[in-house]
């Protein structure tokens, strides 16, 4: 209900009227539903139907460039974050000085706006970029990157508006290029932990920038049940890469080689596999396969009609897996393609996840392949023993290299489909980019 | 308190970004619902097709001339096609002459 009070404040609706069903119909009897229904929720419906609601009035904001407070360190993190403006660490004070040293590595006009951010439908401006990168943590030569994720966040195909949905996924950011270097990432030994600047500092602020511009606040626009902290950057090992011949992340992502990129994809949550064991792809990949199938639950429904086959799990090997399997003259796509082939579930298992556990109630494989919502594949026959795929096609699949060179772990991300799906962008330096970054060391 | 000399002296910018949406006006409200085709909007989740049985049988009970269209001539309004199906919204209710709309479910 506070969601759907905040949210309509965004779309210029204020006063929409809501109806409330009591509880959560996903643990009502059929009595209760009826009872609630009939003596609650329809009495709301007709006067909302019926009589006019009292106007609102829009509360004045600040202006973009305005001063919100005066003081000392402690005091401004005290005004942030009593204001909500904060993730409840110490910010750096975005101050004149700070936000356009940020603004140098732009080469854009600060008030150039990429797109309009749902829900609350705020203006992502250059200017609110180097804000929250300053408030964050990062460094002013970071910019780049920061430019380049908004403009990723702003392309519907990403979906940035579902990310307060409950389930509460996080978006994880894959960086490619030189940069990687010539800004000092992470991309080995503990990739996806906090500890470099960067990676943490950038992580940070996706998760600022979605807070104080797209709008998601917990208990307002924010539903996430659990929740989880923001992600720290993955930066992938294009050394191990090169060394094997396969592709960057960027590469699959439609860029060139060398390019220097961000991705963007929000998981639901996934895990750790330990010991890859094997010196072949016939020894590694079945326990692979197998555990991306069994990341994936109720996140099928991205599979089915609903989700429109937009399913795109995510799994980051550690370079000596990768390096082992290409050993045998694997390539990327043929390890696509077994994982298409082998994680996979029987049809009845799939249809009692999404029919009888979930939300899918008027559903089923067989009337989806029938009306041509999705690929034959998933009913090629009437057996309820059938092994069905978890993605339309091998491509769906995703993989990167980081982390640890010398151990055999993975890690599985299980996707969050259309609320998140896979993005690219191309970093673009500023033109003097090398001049800057020798002034800022 | 924060104290200058040790502590620094900051002013610092808003970090949100103007609203690029305006408040709109509600359409009108019926007098009544009797005689009215009421449309139902449905993200295809948590028992919405359960739930808008049991509100059919209660607004009719109270309005018995009230017409409902059903959620089945619009398409989930939530998922890979969801854009779609908003933007024809428009188009389809001045062909099924809609009056009101109920849009549910949560998610």
């Amino acid at each position: 209900m506070r969601q759907a009070a905040t949210t309509s404040v965004g779309l210029g609706m204020p006063n929409i009227p809501l109806a409330l069903v009591p509880g959560h119909v996903g643990t009502q009897s059929k009595e209760e539903l009826r009872r609630n229904i009939l003596e609650v929720t329809t009495r709301r419906v007709i006067e909302n139907l019926t009589v006019a609601p009292a106007a609102d009035v829009e509360q004045p904001e600040p202006g973009a460039r305005d001063i919100i407070c005066k003081g000392g360190f402690k005091a401004v993190n005290r005004f942030f974050y009593e204001n909500e403006l904060s993730d409840g660490l110490p910010i750096v004070p975005p101050t004149r000085e700070e936000v356009e040293s940020f603004l140098r590595f732009a080469d854009r006009d600060p008030d150039e706006v990429l797109g309009v951010i749902l829900p609350d439908s705020r203006a992502a401006t250059i200017w609110s970029i180097a804000v929250n990168g300053a408030m964050a943590g990062c460094r002013p030569e970071y910019m780049p990157i920061l430019v380049a994720l908004i403009e990723a966040m702003c392309d519907p195909e990403y979906g940035v508006e579902h990310s307060g949905n409950t389930p509460g996924a996080d978006t994880l950011i894959i960086l490619n290029g030189p940069i990687i270097k010539q800004l000092g990432f992470n991309y080995s030994q503990g990739a996806l932990r906090d500890g470099f600047m960067p990676n943490t500092s950038i992580g940070r602020f996706w998760r600022l920038y979605l807070r104080n511009v797209a709008g998601f606040l917990p208990y307002k626009n924010d539903k996430a049940t659990f929740g989880n902290t923001w992600r720290v950057v993955l930066a992938e090992n294009e050394d191990a890469l090169k060394k094997i011949g396969w592709e960057p992340n960027s590469v699959e992502m439609g860029f060139a080689a060398g390019d220097n990129t961000v991705t963007i994809a929000r998981y639901t949550g996934g895990g750790s596999l330990s010991s890859v064991s094997g010196s072949t792809p016939g020894e590694m990949l079945p326990y692979l396969a197998d555990t991306v199938q069994k990341y994936h639950m109720w996140q099928l429904t991205f599979t089915v009609s609903h989700g429109n086959g937009s399913l795109r799990p995510l799994i980051v090997v550690s370079p000596i897996i990768a390096e082992t399997i290409a050993k045998a003259g694997w390539s990327k796509s043929d390890v696509k393609r077994f994982l298409f082939e082998h994680a996979r579930l029987p049809a009845w298992q799939f249809e009692r996840q999404l029919r009888d556990w979930n939300i899918r109630g008027v559903w089923n494989l067989e009337e989806d392949v029938r009306m041509g919502r999705i690929p034959k594949a998933f009913h090629e026959s009437d057996d309820p023993n059938r092994m069905v795929p978890i993605v339309w096609e091998p491509e769906d699949f995703m993989i990167a290299v980081s982390g640890d060179p010398l151990r055999n772990n993975a890690y599985v991300f299980a996707h969050n489909g259309f609320l998140g799906y896979p993005v690219g962008r191309k970093i673009q330096l500023p033109r003097d980019w090398e001049r800057l970054l020798g002034s800022q060391s | 308190m924060s104290n200058v000399s040790d502590d620094g002296y900051y002013e610092v910018f808003w970090p949100r970004a103007p609203r690029q949406m305006r408040t709109k006006q509600l359409a009108p409200r019926l007098a009544s619902l009797e005689g009215r085709a009421v449309a139902q909007l449905w993200d295809f989740l948590f028992r919405g097709d359960q739930v808008f049985e049991l509100l059919e049988e209660g607004l009719k009970a109270r309005f018995p001339g009230v017409r409902f269209v059903s959620w089945r001539e619009f398409g989930s309004t939530h998922g890979g096609e969801e854009r779609a199906v908003l933007a024809a919204l428009p188009k389809r209710f001045k062909e099924l002459g809609v009056d009101a709309v109920i849009s549910g479910m949560a998610c």
